[in-house]
């Protein structure tokens, strides 16, 4: 029988009290991994009522000491790495190497969280007036918030959980149901590292955990990360009961490729970002807007390539590509290529027909290819997240960052081209958070912020680096004058 | 087998370490136990190198696939049974197809900590193969 998944609140492995639990599938062979509680409101309040409990002594624990915390939990993240990506891409799809990847940028961020002592310096200034001093500090608040998506099970929580611990408050994690182990096996290296009890904290659950932290007085701020619905409702909630919010939502990733661009690397580029996590990524490119003449060669190409990649299970090191995460996410893209071709694009590679051998029960879709896409078909405006890419063709430079402009998001657009003044205009000028530039996946190293605009995020300071310090902290500006 | 992806060669490059480690393990004996006890262990040491290197090295950014690469140009037969001559011949067929795999492989990585522990294990083969045949 799988195990059932529990709950830590203050310091302790609780069995959640919760009539409601789900199966935790393999989706790559579609069995039941582990069952997880979707826990009750009391049990939110009680995690909320450790943290809060946890506060006041953390944040008085000197900041070259919480750093220690994140040292110690650096070393047991780097002993147990291998079994932490092996879970994620149990409980995912997603294959090892990338499995990897995310389990070595939580690391990152650790790592960056240990520079508390120097992030969380204030400034000051002397004689404002005759006499008179001015200093401002970073404080901490009290209890923060993180709801956490599936497709980064063991990093997203990450981008926030190590700067608000180590800037002095105190944190509860509600991991995506559909993905919860990573969070759990985290847990117990966070048990592990000997914080104080009440200091982290985790639940279980769904939308009823999710809506007992939005309306908790006593949580201060809440991050999250996920689909532009729920981002814009968490948002709303959350500003409507006086917290901050940080919420990184959907997105339609455009790759804009030049006639001047190296092919052969561009491709690889693009596969990488369309197909790496089977497109379940909210960088992950999604539409290639190719300019001119660039369009015959490039298209043949993605054809070619694409149709080498290997589908099949994350652990297997040979898989190229994954499964999507549930059967709810495969019914979702089959029927984003129905509605692709219902519209009249054309379909080039056909990941229906994919078959992998000996997991009949499997989650996969392979990668999908589209041309003849226009830019007000939904396939090029709504985010598929699953192994599907559709090409527009545009005749200049203008006319494909007008189709960047036109989308409702605005988490990530890249530019292949070898001309610097296009890398340059393009960087200017597109309205997204996260640009590259001969790169597929932009993703912010955790001392820079996740960035992200238009409908891909609402609030003001994103996750990761400076941006977290200040999310997870209130400045107060001291005015001295002594007699 | 191709090996397309980062954790593929990076598997490739254990599994040869740990063959290596098993058959000189298991061919210590006689006059070659010395020499074979250090080789040995030299393997050893060089999983954890890449274990680390794996660990730290992939980034999501670059993850893109890798081509032309086959696992099946580097078998060698190992048979720490076999007389003395016999695995000494078979160590230095090892080691020299090794330093192949590396030189091939570091060739084809995007990253440079990862190239550069290649290099270095490549021409450590060299050596080792040197001990084994001079």
């Amino acid at each position: 029988m799988a195990e059932t998944l529990r709950n830590y609140i203050g310091g302790k492995w609780t069995v959640s009290d919760s009539k409601r639990v789900l199966d935790v599938q393999n989706p790559a062979t579609g069995e039941a991994i582990a069952r997880v509680p979707l826990s009750t409101a009391g049990e939110v309040r009680s995690a909320v009522a450790a943290a809060k409990a946890a506060f006041p002594a953390w944040r008085e624990t000197p900041p070259l000491v919480r750093a220690r915390y994140m040292f110690r939990l650096k070393a047991l993240l780097e002993e147990h790495f291998e079994d932490l990506a092996r879970t994620v891409t149990a409980e995912h799809g997603k294959i090892i190497d990338e499995a990897r990847g995310e389990v070595r940028r939580a690391i990152e961020n650790v790592e960056v969280a240990a520079g508390v002592p120097s992030l969380m310096m204030g400034y000051n200034a002397e004689d404002i007036a005759v006499g008179i001093d001015e200093d401002c500090v970073f404080q901490p608040i009290g209890v923060f918030a993180c709801v956490a998506p599936f497709n980064f099970p063991a990093m997203v929580p990450f981008w926030f959980l190590p700067y608000a611990v180590a800037c002095g408050d105190t944190y509860v994690v509600k991991p995506s149901e559909v993905c919860p182990m990573s969070q759990s096996r985290l847990f117990e290296l966070l048990d592990a590292a000997d914080l104080p009890p009440g200091v982290v904290n985790l639940v279980n659950g769904d939308k009823e955990a999710v809506d007992a932290l939005l309306a908790d007085p006593d949580v201060a701020g809440v991050s999250f990360v996920g689909s532009t619905p729920v981002g814009r409702y968490i948002h709303a909630t959350a500003a409507a009961h006086g917290k901050r919010a940080q919420c990184q939502a959907g997105a339609k990733n455009a790759l804009v490729v030049m006639p001047d661009a190296v092919i052969d690397r561009t491709v690889a580029a693009i596969l990488t970002s369309a197909y790496g996590t089977a497109g379940q990524r909210c960088l992950a490119g999604s539409l290639v807007v190719a300019v001119g003449d660039v369009y015959e060669p490039l298209k043949a190409e993605l054809v070619k390539a694409a149709s080498r990649i290997k589908v099949g299970d994350g652990l297997d090191e040979s898989t190229q590509m994954g499964p999507v995460v549930s059967k709810k996410s495969l019914d979702r893209i089959l029927s984003y290529i129905e509605k692709g071709l219902a519209e009249g694009a054309r379909l080039l590679l056909d990941g229906r027909k994919v078959k992998v051998e000996g997991y009949p029960k499997g989650y996969f879709v392979g990668p999908t290819l589209f041309d003849r896409v226009r830019p007000e078909m939904t396939i090029a405006r709504e985010e598929i997240f699953g192994p599907v890419l559709g090409i527009v063709r545009v005749d200049t430079f203008d006319e494909a960052v007008a189709t960047i402009e036109a989308l409702p998001y605005g988490n990530a657009a890249s530019l292949f081209t070898s001309s610097g003044k296009w890398a340059r205009e393009f960087r200017y000028r597109v309205p997204c958070g996260n640009v590259g530039i001969n790169v597929g996946i932009a993703a912010p190293i955790a001392s820079f912020p996740f960035a992200g605009m238009k409908d891909s995020f609402f609030g003001d300071l994103h996750g990761q680096g400076r941006d977290a310090i200040q999310f997870f902290t209130d400045r107060k500006v001291v005015i001295t004058r002594w007699f | 087998m191709e090996l397309g992806t980062f954790g593929a060669i990076l598997r490739s490059a254990l599994d040869l370490e740990s063959r290596a480690a098993a058959f000189y393990r298991a061919g210590a004996r006689g006059d070659l136990e010395e020499l074979f006890r250090r080789l040995a262990e030299g393997s050893e040491k060089r999983t954890k190198e890449l274990e680390r290197a794996r660990r730290e090295g992939v980034a999501e950014m670059i993850l893109e696939s890798i081509s032309g690469l086959e696992a099946d140009s580097y078998a060698v037969v190992l048979d720490p049974a076999a007389d003395e001559e016999k695995r000494i011949e078979q160590g230095a067929r090892f080691e020299e197809a090794a330093a192949r795999f590396y030189r091939d492989a570091g060739a084809k990585m995007p990253i440079r900590e990862i190239v550069r522990l290649f290099e270095r294990l490549a021409k450590e083969n060299g050596l080792r193969r040197e001990r084994l045949t001079g």
